[in-house]
This record gives structure tokens, sequence and C-alpha cells, in this order.
């Protein structure tokens, strides 16, 4: 029990950071304890069901997850690593920390050598009127619910903030069959990366900019919200307010570090708002000011997973040489090398600057842009077109393509550039990408169509034959089309090909099944849908008597007398003619549904 | 609210059948699960009234950070719920305010 009271290591957060630092660690030798207060090892990871950016060392790709999983099957292997769950660290004092075990409410005083806080942060909360109604919750607490737990957090929510968690949330709500009204962002542009975006607009929701939440409504659970746009100086503007039918409020506008523990071991705390609030002062190797105490991933600053893993193992490295006299100096300064260069693109811009307070140095570099996308010369053969134009740190296309197509090259955070001469068309790419923005593409000139591959992650996945809607890049139905091909990737991002017109082939990014979502009828007797009309007008028929002949539109039961104004209302809309330029129509007997019976039978006209 | 039959990315694998008291109600829940999580699905989303001015409350990080879901679990106040799974014959109940300290 030594070993356990007295390890060379307590590592406070089973999460990325904390679980890599003990990986480190262990696998050096020494006796390790991992507290953290959660059910079960691995921190947000086990939530994350999206792939994650990064490059392949990193577990770029794969899902968070899958990535708790090999980390805890790593260690499980390991010896001298004791894991305590449901466990919490009350505080630091002067003869020790104290380890509360939860389920049993004792507690256990730990006298470690040395200290690696990964706690974490916690969700940053808003100002608004009844915010502490039941029903708002922060964005990790619907992630629990949903992708830990499989429970449905709510059937109508609104999502506030538009940074990467929001987006990945509101993409995520969908997955899960929850509707997502809205996305409201108070800044004028979307906050997290565009790939993300993206995703989230071609589910059809909108991204409300310069708009917040200023009202929960309900008295026990949320009912309703207000939102609002806001001025320029982020004032609401009351006039502007309008009520959204919600029974979930989720609130994805940051993060705060989780900075107790250090702060009570002595270390220096200091408030640098693009880390996120109050950070530990620390160095390059994860060290505090508290010589004993490390920090790793978000408590040293909101980054994100693949970071924190890195941090974990230059913190795990840095106490291995403390302890041991020496460490595996080789990976310690690459994985410092690794740190800065994930962070030198454009969208890490704010992390460098809360750095640079810091003192820790990073650097930044120019970025090529290449156009990838569809020389003409290449027309006619399957190839991936890649939507992704904004520099991230993520290189999996790359990593995946069994040709060596495409070149993100040397620095990470580069848009992919990719040679079709190589490509095979395999559409590999397009279920690796983690940003779901590659596309496959053949033009078919001979039918004036194009096949499309679309990257699918939703249930249920449409089948061979099957009809679907071919929807833009904001959820709209473009046409209708059918599915031709399905691919099916053992990582969950199948690939779904679909046949569409050639002059829509570059505005085709989604599919949804035709029976699920159309449901809005503008001829009740030959059930004819919006969708069913606005595509006939679409390919052509922009005359009522020509809709009647396609469609059957107004020769039902009723006689047209439901959607004849209807439809000649979309008809006028859509051709910018006023109604009284279409002709609604001949009105021919029958008027009222009636049988033979009844007009033979007619007085007066017996045969006998 | 409700459990999640399916999911395109998650399969979820969930443990024994059990049931837990609410208020003098008896729910179902899975072992594995946390008792905030298994009041959401059963729709119970109000946890605790506030101490000052007796309003509805739940949780609001599910992860043990914020306090905000606190209940009184077999007879012990300020349980963290997001936090703390639920067992089979659980007595739960919504915590009133800072909570009646154990006789």
């Amino acid at each position: 029990m030594s070993c356990l009271s007295n390890p060379d290591l307590l590592v406070v957060g089973a999460g990325p950071a904390g679980l890599y630092a003990a990986i480190e660690a262990a696998s050096a030798g020494l006796t390790t304890v991992i507290v953290d207060e959660g059910i079960s090892a691995g921190g947000q990871l086990v939530k994350q069901t999206h792939k994650f950016f990064g490059n392949e060392d990193f577990f770029a790709s794969v899902r968070g997850f899958d990535i708790a999983r090999r980390l805890l099957k790593e260690l499980s292997n390991m010896d001298h690593v004791h894991n305590l769950q449901e466990s919490s660290v009350i505080g630091v004092y002067e003869d020790g920390i104290p380890v509360l075990h939860l389920p049993s409410d004792t507690t256990r005083l730990l006298q470690p050598e040395r200290v690696i806080v990964a706690t974490g942060a916690s969700e940053k909360f808003l100002q608004f009127d009844n915010n502490d109604l039941p029903g708002v919750y922060g964005a990790g607490a619907v992630q629990t619910l949903m992708n830990q737990f499989g429970v449905m957090p709510g059937r109508n929510v609104l999502m506030v903030g538009s940074g990467n968690i929001g987006l990945i949330v509101s993409y995520q709500l969908i997955q899960a069959g929850v509707n997502v009204k809205a996305i409201v962002e108070i800044a004028d542009r979307i906050g997290g990366y565009e790939v993300h975006a993206n995703k989230a607009m071609r589910m059809g929701i909108p991204i409300m900019l310069r708009h917040t939440v200023i009202k929960a409504i309900g008295t026990e659970s949320v009912e309703g919200a207000v939102i609002c746009e806001v001025d320029e100086n982020f004032r609401p503007v009351a006039s502007t307010s309008q009520e959204l039918a919600v029974d979930t409020i989720c609130i994805a506008i940051g993060l705060n570090p989780s900075i107790e523990l250090i702060a009570q071991a002595g270390g220096e705390v200091k408030y640098i708002p693009e880390l996120g609030g109050y950070v530990p002062v620390r160095d390059d190797n994860m060290r505090s000011t508290a010589e004993a105490f490390f920090v790793a991933g978000d408590v040293s600053g909101i980054e994100e997973a693949t970071t924190a893993m890195i941090e974990g193992r230059v913190a795990g490295l840095t106490v291995v040489k403390d302890l041991k006299g020496n460490t595996d100096l080789k990976k310690l300064e690459s994985l410092k090398r690794e740190l800065v260069a994930f962070r030198n693109g454009p969208t890490s811009a704010r992390i460098r600057e809360g750095l640079r307070k810091l003192g820790i140095v990073s650097s930044s570099k120019e970025h090529q842009y290449g156009n990838p996308n569809n020389p003409e010369k290449y027309m006619g053969k399957m190839r991936p077109v890649i939507e992704c134009y904004e520099a991230i740190p993520c290189n999996p296309c790359e990593t995946s393509c069994p040709t060596g197509a495409i070149t993100v090259g040397e620095n990470i955070n580069d848009v992919p550039v990719i040679d079709y001469e190589k490509c095979n068309g395999c559409g590999i790419c397009m279920t690796e990408c983690p940003g779901l923005a590659v596309f496959m593409l053949r033009e078919l000139p001979e039918e004036e169509s194009a096949l499309i591959g679309i990257p699918y992650e939703l249930i249920p996945l449409p089948e061979k034959g099957e009809k679907v809607h071919l929807l833009g890049r904001e959820g709209e139905t473009l046409s209708d089309g059918v599915v031709q091909r399905v691919f099916k990737s053992p990582n969950k991002t199948h690939g779904v090909y679909v046949k569409a017109p050639a002059e829509i082939a570059g505005e085709v990014r989604g599919v949804s099944p035709v029976s699920k979502t159309d449901n809005t009828y503008v001829c009740r007797c030959e059930e004819l849908t919006v969708q069913d009309v606005e595509k006939a007008i679409n390919d052509g028929y922009t005359d009522f008597e020509e809709l009647r002949r396609r469609l059957r539109i107004s020769m039902g039961p009723c006689g047209g007398r439901t959607c004849r104004l209807n439809t000649l209302g979309m008809l006028s809309r859509k051709t910018g003619r006023p109604i009284e330029e279409f002709a609604p129509g001949v009105l021919r007997p029958p008027s009222i549904p009636a049988t033979f019976r009844s007009i033979a039978g007619q007085e007066g006209a017996k045969d006998e | 609210m409700s459990r999640l039959a399916q999911h395109p990315v998650i399969e979820f694998v969930r443990g024994k059948k059990i049931s837990f008291e609410f208020e003098g109600r008896k729910l179902g829940a899975f072992e594995g699960e946390t008792v905030a999580a298994a009041l959401h699905a059963e729709g119970i989303r109000y946890l605790r009234s506030s101490p000052g001015r007796q309003r509805a409350q739940g949780f609001f990080c599910a992860i043990g950070k914020c306090s905000s879901c606190l209940m009184e679990v077999d007879g012990m106040p300020n349980v963290r719920t997001c936090i703390t799974l639920v067992r089979d014959g659980m007595v739960v109940r919504r915590q009133k305010g800072k909570g009646e300290l154990l006789e």
C-alpha cells in the first residue's frame, strides 16, 4: 500500500492529458496514481463522437471515444499504475493531498513526489433571464447525456455559441435525432472551423450572427427561449426579439480552466483571456511555478484534445527526468516541436498570443493555399472535390490516400492539394476527412448529369436505388435523385453516391431520405408535397395546366379547391410573375365526388 | 425524454435493468447510468429547489463541476447526482435548499 499513498506521481484527472501523462510516467517505471471524479476514465473523450483533427501519430480521424479506449487499454497493460475512479482531490494541504472516494465517503491521504494537474475545465455560464431553469445546459452536459448515456437531451434545442463545440454538438444533436432550431452567435462571424460550420448548415441549421439569447421561458423546465439581435456593443436590441419553441437551451460559449489545485499548491496564476481566463503560469515543460506541480490539457489553457495529449506526454516525460535523473529527451523535444507545429496555423493565433504572455514562444507560418478542385482536364473522371479552404491543423486526407495523390505537406496547417493524375477515385479521403469536407464528383456529359459522392453519418443509411432529396450547402432541397452506390466504411462515415442534374452538381452537398422529411403537403388528394411541386416547377413546368398534367395536382376528389391557389402562389413566387397572369385551369365537372349511379339514377330517367 | 435506441456512430451497451425510487415513484434505470442521466431519461429535469428563492434547478455541467445537481440520495444530502451511479433500490429525493443534516 505504500506505493499507493506515496507514489512517485499523482495525476489528477483521467482525460486525454492525464492518461497520456500517466502512460509516459508508468512506462518509465514510476509508480503512478490517477485520481478521477468520473464514473469511468477518459474524461471528455468518452463523449466525443466526431473524428479528431491533427495527424495520424495523434489519432487524427479516430473518434474521441475510441481514443479513450485505446489509451485505457495501453494503461491496463502497465504495472505501477493505480486508477482511482469516482474519487476527488479535495485540496492541496501541507501534509498531503486528501482524496475522497465518493461512493464510500472516505478519504485517503496521498504524499506523492510529483503531481500533474490535468483537471480540465468547466463550462462558462451566460447571463440571461431565467438562466437557472432546468433545461439550460452546458454543451458538455448535452454531450454527456446524449453520447455517453444515450439519453435525449430534449426534442428542440437552441444552441448558443458557434465555436467548434457549439457547431460539433449541433451536428451531433441532429445525429441523435434532435431538432436544432438555430445556433445564435453574438459576434458577426462564426467562431469555429469552416468545415464544422458547413456540416451544421448542410443539416439545415440556421446560424444567426449578431444574435443572443435573452430569456428562458418556463417555470420548472425550459419551454421556450427569447432571442434577439445585438448592437455593435453586443447589447440586445429588444425590438428585434423573437420567441423560439425549444425545450433545451445549450450554452457553448467557452470553457474556464479548473485551476484550483495549482493555486492551492502555491502556483502562480495569471489572467490570460486568450487561454480561457485564469491559467497557471508554467514553462514549456508544463511545470508550474510550484516546483512539484505540473499542468497539462485544458487546465493550462483551453485548446483541444490533441494538444492536451501532447502536453500530458511532455509533463510525464519531464517528471521522469525529475525523479530518475534522465528521460527520453529526443522524444520530449520532438513532442514540443509537434506542439509548435500544431499551433502555427491562423486558427491558433489566439493560443499563440496567450502563450506569448506566458513567455512561451510559438511560431506561425505563411500557408500555401492551393486550388485543388475541378480542373477541366479531369472532367468525367471520378475524383474528390475538397472543400477545405481554411488553414486548420489536420491531414488525414493525405495520410489515408492509398495513391499519394493528396498533399498537405510538412506544415499540418496547410490546406490539401490534390494531384488528379495520381488519384484513382477510391473515395477513402471522403470517409476519412474529420470535417466531412471531401465530396466525390464524376461528370456524365452524355446524360447531362453527374455522379456525386456525399459523406454520410446519419441513420438510416440510404440504400442503393432509393430516392432521396439532394440538398444544398444550407440543407435546402435542390432536386431529387436516386442513390447509385453506398460505400460502407468501418469508421461509420459512409459514402452515398447519387446522380444529379449537371447544372447543380457543384451545389449538392447532402442527401435526405424522401419519406422522412417531406410531409409538407400542397395537395391532399394526390399527396403532393411542397418539394414535389417545387421540383416540377424547377424542371420547367411553369404553367398551371402543365403542372396539372405532370403531377395530377387539382385533379383529385376535391377538384382543386384545396391546392389550386397555393399552387398558383408557388408558381408566382418561383417565376416572379403575378398570379393573375396564370390561367387557373379548367374547372371540370363533377365538382364533387359523385357516383355514376347517382347521375344515371336521376329522377325521370328510369329504364323500366 | 427518452433513451436512444440506435445511433449512426455509437453503440450503447447498457447494463442490467434496475429500479430506484424518486419522490415516492418507482423508476427504471440501467446499471452504469448516473442518477441525473437516469432521471433525465424519465423526463425529470427539476432536481432541487434553490436555498434562497426556492427556484427549480437541474444540472448544468453534468461532469461534477458546477454542483447544480445536488440531491438527497439514500438520506444523504448534497450528492452530485451527475457523477453518482444509480443503484438498485436507491432512494432519491429532490433536495430543498441546503438539505437536511444527518441525524
